[in-house]
């Protein structure tokens, strides 16, 4: 068979506990990702898009609960369960090793007042029993940053000797410092600027072309990112999949009417500019601890039906290799 | 609004511990004195006496009721506590909200001004102050307090202002036409309105423990009687050799249980409106 | 150190060296200012009435006077006042006491110091570094019962004044117990100096006042820590390093070497409550330290004396100011290397 799967999450539920109620911000989420995919994920913030990425490499942290599902990870040899292990295990052989995340905010994201160098003999530290030479890591170090465009020698420097742009491309280097299978991009390119943002882009293109890391998820707002880098795209709203198409497809002919939403331009307007009367989408996404009951998407869609109101359309297979979770394609 | 800003801090203990306690500290300051009116400036009965059915908290050497001074002492200190939190709020806010509207070289200076004052130790400074002045008042002492406690709010309110202005509905706003008023009565006095009252309780604090500091040194108020005073008479007589736990532990207990209330309510507060404590 | 390392070192340590230079000179300029500024003129008042004491000893009383008028720069205008005030600090003369006249401040109070120091400095350092340990296990530990307990209490015993702390301690090992002595920084009867007799001596006295310090100092740092470890743990660079699998142990020895810098700031800004703290406790244990003399000359009215306390205190406590910042700018690379956010 021509698709390995990389990771697979089954119907995974993931709450934060607030007091005495649930903020569902992963509330039944399933889908694959097999090897050399690039599969983007969109929505708009506060869609749960976020939090999957923790939920996807099981660091679960209070208050975010853990309620059910399974996550399945390909580390090589078999699948594993990694619901199941605990967390010292996960820190051990999964987190680093198998799975990456490329954060955020890469400007602040390496330990500050600590050599690159010194950080990487930390985590190589944390992760082998000294049978590993900590020299070859630090020449793969040294490779990998000239890989990224950087000098073999910025890892004997702080990182506020370095730029903003090089940061980013250290800290994709140090994400894929161990050769993790899959590598998870939480908006890693949001706070650059044009051009760092197409060298970020070319850079982990590279990285999956050479088969370091096998597949990508990139999480973003960002449909122009997701339209250049991606294979799949994958639509948030509301804690659900709502669509789960490859780009070529989406981009042509967006099947929910969420997706065709996002797709007609539409960035994320933060609260503060609501308030001042500028609005893009109309009406706001739902509040996560109490969503609309049936479709999340009804009080915002055009095309509601009175099923809509009650029901909660399931992610159906429409297509080959089309998902979508509406009853406008569901008869 | 104010609704769903309180009900949570009333489902936490901390918070209603810290304000229990507080409030009764309040009630005994006010209606102490008046259910218990004896004055306690004078020297009516026997010296020294310990705890009995006639004076609940003993005398002191010259025959003073200590419970009489306790109740009143908490009113004083209380109130220069009170006076200090105001005028270093003022201060502080003025400084800050003026520094951060402005700019340029008026904030360059204010700051450099805001950090001479913060580097300068003030509780020095307050006993030199009060070394030279013969008459102090609970309101002069509050003076000499407030106006050298205030540094490092208007620096925080500085700091939280520029971030606020920097974002994004600030400079839409500014766009709209909103003048620095009324941007600051719109959009900048709530952001730091919590922040606000959190330092305003513990400026409370300060002023409270300042106090008692200036008066253990002699430097207290030379008319009334504060928590302060009471404990420097302790100390002059001998009271904590002698054996007379009465006189100096009431009124000791009294600020303690009065300043880490509030820091306790603070904190609590900090836990509920702070998004990166909040308690999960 | 490479030779390009050294430059900005040097440039952050030249400017706090500047600013601490330019607050000192404000706080020296206040303390000339006061005396004078403020109603009802104290130092007038204060040589009125030696001259009507002048009848008991005439002859001494007059010499009093006549340095003091000299030193104050009585009858000149007050720029002259103001030049001649500087110029003999800066010859290191700091004026003659009233009170033990004719003997210079700088000589009355010169054996009180190091008493002061001698407790002061042990008695912040210890407190620093319990308070910062226990902030960070709890703040580490969240939510458990160990950071409740270490909260709670921290939040009552910060609130303690040092001196109250002190007569509950003498109160309850001197007075009621008996372990302790009551009062004193020696026994009574003993000469200072090197035997082992005095050093013991000095050491049983030094117990409880380090105490009262040291316990009741405790509370604020560990709160501050706490807190900062708690912004820490949810820094960017820690969640880097928690996916990429570090261990518990490497994230919180990050985070504890990241609040300490923080914190090493902190110790300079606090040591001048810790210090005003300290006289109040001295004066508390009759302790021959500057609160001791502090007190005297307050309730004389030597004010030379109490000029020369707070020209000495000040200076003091900038020097240690400037220490930590020269070890601070040691200890972190971003100032090292410049990329120093200033004061």
């Amino acid at each position: 068979m021509k698709d390995t799967l990389i990771l697979s999450l089954e119907n995974v539920r993931s709450y934060y506990a607030k007091g005495n109620y649930y903020v569902k911000a992963v509330d039944g989420v399933s889908f694959n990702i097999f090897k050399g995919e690039v599969v983007g994920i969109v929505g708009e913030s506060g869609s749960g898009k976020s939090t999957l990425s923790n939920v996807m490499i099981m660091n679960i942290k209070k208050p975010l609960n853990f309620i059910e599902g399974k996550v399945i990870l390909n580390v090589g040899a078999n699948f594993l369960e990694l619901n199941t292990l605990p967390r010292q295990e996960l820190q051990k052989i999964i987190w680093g090793r198998e799975t990456s995340i490329v954060p955020q905010s890469a400007m602040n994201a390496l330990m500050p007042t600590k050599k690159i160098r010194d950080f990487i003999s930390d985590l190589v530290k944390d992760h082998f029993e000294r049978a590993l030479n900590e020299e070859e890591i630090i020449e793969r170090a040294k490779q990998r940053f000239t890989d990224v465009g950087l000098s073999p020698n910025d890892i004997y420097r702080y990182p506020f000797e370095l730029s903003g742009g090089m940061r980013q491309r250290a800290v994709i280097a140090m994400a894929t410092l161990l050769n993790p299978r899959l590598l998870i991009c939480d908006e890693p390119t949001s706070a650059l600027d044009v051009a760092n943002q197409k060298l970020v882009l070319k850079t982990l293109e590279q990285l999956r072309k050479r088969e370091i890391v096998e597949s990508i998820v990139f999480i973003t707002h960002d449909i122009a990112t997701v339209r250049q880098i991606a294979t799949r795209m994958v639509v948030m709203y509301a804690g659900k999949i709502v669509e789960n198409s490859p780009v070529e497809d989406i981009i042509k002919d967006p099947l929910h009417p969420y997706s065709r939403g996002l797709l007609l331009s539409v960035v994320t307007p933060e609260p503060e500019i609501k308030k001042r009367g500028i609005s893009f989408i109309p009406g706001t996404p739902p509040d996560l601890a109490n969503p609309p009951i049936g479709c999340r998407f009804h009080p915002r869609c055009p095309y509601k039906m009175d099923i809509c109101e009650k029901e909660e359309p399931p992610l159906k297979k429409v297509d080959t290799n089309r998902e979508v979770a509406c009853f406008l394609f569901n008869k | 609004m104010w609704k769903a800003m309180i009900r949570p801090l009333f489902k936490s203990p901390k918070f209603i511990v810290g304000m229990t306690i507080f409030l009764l500290i309040v009630l005994m300051a006010i209606f102490g004195p008046i259910l218990y009116p004896k004055d306690p400036t004078s020297f009516a009965g026997m010296p020294e006496q310990p705890p009995s059915k006639e004076y609940p908290l003993g005398t002191d050497t010259y025959g003073g009721d200590l419970l009489a001074k306790v109740l009143n002492g908490t009113r004083s200190s209380l109130y220069v506590g009170f006076l200090v939190a105001i005028i270093s709020m003022s201060i502080g806010l003025l400084v800050g909200i003026f520094s951060a509207m402005k700019g340029g070289i008026v904030d360059e200076l204010l700051m450099s001004f805001t950090n001479i004052v913060l580097t300068i130790p003030s509780i020095l400074l307050a006993i030199l102050i009060a070394s030279y002045l013969r008459i102090r008042s609970l309101e002069v002492i509050a003076v000499i307090l407030g106006i050298l406690s205030w540094p490092w709010f208007a620096r925080a309110i500085r700091a939280q202002l520029m971030s606020l202005i920097n974002r994004e509905y600030v400079y839409l706003s500014r766009l709209a036409g909103y003048g620095d008023f009324r941007l600051a009565i719109e959009d900048l006095i709530p952001a730091i309105a919590t922040y606000t009252f959190m330092a305003f309780i513990l400026f409370i604090n300060g002023g409270i423990l300042g106090e008692a500091g200036l008066s253990l040194i002699g430097l207290g108020p030379t008319k009334g009687v504060t928590l302060g005073v009471v404990l420097q008479w302790a100390v002059l007589m001998e009271a904590v050799r002698r054996g007379l736990w009465w006189w100096f532990i009431p009124p000791g207990l009294v600020i303690v249980l009065l300043t880490s209330s509030l820091l306790i309510i603070t904190t609590a507060m900090d836990e509920v409106f702070n998004p990166k404590l909040r308690e999960r | 150190m490479p030779k390009t390392a050294l430059k900005p070192f040097l440039k952050y340590v030249g400017r706090r060296f500047f600013f601490l230079i330019l607050t000192y000179f404000v706080a020296i300029t206040i303390i000339f200012i006061l005396p004078r500024a403020i109603p009802g003129n104290p130092l007038s008042q204060l040589l009125s009435r030696i001259a009507v004491q002048g009848a008991a000893n005439p002859e001494t009383i007059s010499n009093v006077q006549k340095s003091l008028m000299e030193e104050f720069g009585v009858g000149k205008p007050i720029i002259v006042q103001y030049l001649s005030f500087l110029g003999r600090l800066f010859r290191g003369d700091l004026g003659t006491s009233i009170n033990f006249y004719p003997k210079k401040c700088l000589d009355v109070l010169a054996p009180f110091i190091p008493w002061t120091l001698f407790l002061l400095i042990p008695a912040t350092l210890t407190a620093w570094i319990i308070g910062n340990t226990l902030g960070a296990v709890a703040g580490n530990k969240r939510g458990t019962w160990m950071d409740n307990l270490v909260l709670n209490t921290s939040l009552v015993i910060s609130q303690i004044p040092y001196y109250w702390l002190g007569m509950l301690l003498i109160y309850t090992f001197s007075v009621k117990l008996g372990i302790f002595p009551t009062q004193g920084g020696y026994a009574q009867g003993l000469l200072p100096s090197f035997s082992f007799k005095f050093i013991t001596s000095v050491l049983y006295h030094y117990v409880l006042p380090f105490l009262s310090i040291v316990i009741a100092a405790i509370g604020g740092w560990a709160i501050g820590t706490r807190l900062l470890v708690i912004y820490e743990l949810d820094a960017d660079y820690t969640i880097f390093a928690v996916n990429l699998g570090m261990r518990d142990r490497t994230v919180f020895k990050y985070v504890f070497r990241n609040i300490l810098l923080p914190q090493i700031t902190g110790l300079a800004l606090n040591l001048g409550s810790a210090l005003g703290g300290a006289l109040i406790t001295e004066l508390i244990f009759n302790y021959p330290g500057t609160g001791y003399i502090l007190f005297r000359a307050l309730s004389t009215l030597d004010y030379p004396l109490i000029q020369a306390i707070f020209v000495i205190l000040i200076v003091a406590i900038y020097f240690a100011n400037f220490i930590v910042d020269f070890v601070y700018a040691i200890v972190d690379p971003r100032i090292r290397l410049g990329q120093g956010e200033g004061s």
